[in-house]
């Protein structure tokens, strides 16, 4: 009954999503709608676990002294100061807390936005960098496939910049279409129709329950 | 002579078109209501859907039929997929553990429960070897999939003292956070082999550089085409695509997966033979559509497209 329960629910719960995919009968939405908002409340739930394995994990690296502690140290001090700032100003424990300016800037705002989004930022940007190395390595032409993809590359290179254009008198802008329109997009819309079964087949598996990998022994 | 072949087809097209109005809103010949049509049950722009999902079903039922019965299907090698054990004996023979990212997409995405399938398999193959299995993840409904798919992959092992519950951390939900968080651990404890399966964003190409730099051995797949490129020049073995999704069949030879594997490929085959009566239609009745009559391909695309 451990395996039976959990495969009926997930062929029924698959089923009932399907149907109303397809259906417009309105008990088909009911039934969506309701599936959903399960799903949200396991949602809401599930975040509390993922705070506490954090806790949990930092706390044990804190106690034994490992290498990385400080880092456990910050990420706590942060994660519990944050909580607290918000919650002591929904509530306002101390009063309206304001800093002022247009739209009466918060301080859990002014946290979120001087130095979580800029610390976004900065991982976002380390991408440019990846790239250029990333880059560096593959158009290295140790094989057939790789000087192909070298000389692709240069194309649409090329063809994204006037110099591209100026120096080969004006037609790297047309290979450039040409890889993108039919080379590129044929091999990706091969990928997208290979994927697009297997999620079918994935989904099927899962639905009709002959995958069962997922469930715990 | 010619022009009476065009008007005949174009008067059964136009026939055919008329049947399909009148299934779909439940009217006659003469455009009465006699019942509720089709369209009262179903979406019917969603028909071409359904249809390719019942297809699909018919032929992995029959396939699975034939694969009980005893009938081989083999299915070709995958690079990709057989580094996933060298990999991990890599990691085993270093001493060092082997990291597992799931991707950062929500549990709902079926890459990420595909991914948490491959990772039961993955957590069997480290407590068989006896190695550290390392397994960041950014939402906390995956961290319980994973929780429970590293546990009974240690248990198919016969080793479940091998499960370590503090190897599976949840970092943060957020994408770049994240992403920091799984570059610190690639740096830092320096696993072997860095296993990434699943749905990846803008992120992929940060955490596939920084595990090259590491030295670690590097397996990566994903069906998102455009993160393929980037896990393409940065790592050692890329899964991509439709390949991603035949991982457990690979890895088990199970008939009954392996034979959705020959459904997809027939299905594929349905699908390049409908591709090709398509071209056909388009390339000998697309300028009469155009000029605004009723031609096959005006009905070929109700059926099976937009």
């Amino acid at each position: 009954m451990k395996r039976e329960i959990p495969i009926l629910l997930t062929v029924l719960s698959g089923l009932a999503i399907i149907w109303s995919f397809f259906s417009s009968y309105p008990v088909a939405d009911a039934a969506n709608t309701e599936l959903l908002q399960w799903a949200l409340i396991f949602f809401s739930v599930a975040f509390i676990l993922g705070i506490a394995n954090l806790v949990r994990v930092s706390l044990k690296q804190i106690s034994s002294g490992h290498s990385d502690s400080i880092y456990k140290i910050v990420l706590l001090v942060v994660l519990f100061g944050y909580l607290f700032i918000g919650l002591a100003e929904h509530h306002e424990w101390f009063g309206a807390s304001s800093l002022g300016g247009e739209g009466s800037v918060t301080v859990k705002d002014w946290v979120y936005s001087k130095m979580f989004i800029p610390l976004q930022a900065t991982m976002f940007s380390l991408l440019a960098f990846f790239i250029a190395s990333a880059t560096f390595r593959a158009f290295r032409a140790r094989s057939l496939e790789s000087t192909l993809l070298l000389v692709a590359g240069t194309i649409v290179m090329l063809g994204q910049v006037p110099l591209g254009e100026e120096i080969t008198g004006g037609y790297a802008p047309r290979w450039l279409g040409f890889l993108m329109v039919y080379i590129n997009a044929a091999g990706q819309k091969a990928i997208i129709i290979g994927a697009t079964l297997g999620v079918l087949a994935t989904g099927l598996r899962i639905v009709l329950g002959i995958e069962r990998s997922y469930l715990s022994e | 002579m010619l022009a009476q072949v065009a008007d005949t087809e174009q008067g059964m097209a136009q026939r055919v078109w008329d049947w399909l109005d009148r299934i779909s809103n439940g009217t006659d010949a003469a455009g009465n209501q006699t019942w509720d049509g089709i369209g009262a049950w179903i979406d019917t722009d969603k028909i071409p859907v359904l249809a390719a999902i019942l297809i699909f079903a018919f032929v992995m039922f029959r396939a699975q039929k034939q694969a009980n019965r005893g009938k081989e299907i083999s299915i070709r090698r995958i690079a990709g997929l057989d580094a996933l054990d060298e990999a991990i004996g890599r990691a085993t023979e270093m001493g060092r553990p082997v990291l597992y990212v799931p991707g950062i997409d929500e549990i709902k995405e079926i890459q990420t429960i595909y991914s948490m399938m491959i990772l039961r398999h993955v957590a069997r193959k480290t407590a068989e070897f006896g190695t550290d299995l390392i397994v960041p993840v950014r939402d906390s409904i995956v961290l319980t999939f994973a929780e429970e798919a590293v546990k009974s992959g240690c248990l198919d092992a016969g080793r479940p003292e091998a499960f370590n519950k503090d190897n599976i951390r949840y970092l943060s939900n957020e994408q770049f956070a994240y992403c920091a968080g799984v570059a610190g651990i690639m740096t830092r404890e320096k696993p072997a082999a860095n296993i990434m399966l699943g749905m990846f964003f803008a992120e992929s190409l940060i955490l596939a550089e920084t595990g090259f730099m590491s030295g670690a051995i590097q397996v990566a797949g994903t069906a998102k085409q455009h993160q393929l490129p980037f896990f393409v020049a940065a790592c050692d073995y890329t899964i991509m695509g439709e390949e991603y999704f035949a991982v457990t069949a690979y890895l088990t030879r199970e008939p009954n997966l392996l034979a959705t594997i020959l459904a997809s490929d027939i299905v594929k085959l349905i699908g390049m033979t409908m591709l090709l009566i398509g071209i056909v239609m388009a390339t000998f009745f697309a300028v009469d559509s155009l000029a605004g009559e009723l031609t096959w391909i005006d009905v070929y695309r109700r059926l099976f497209g937009s």
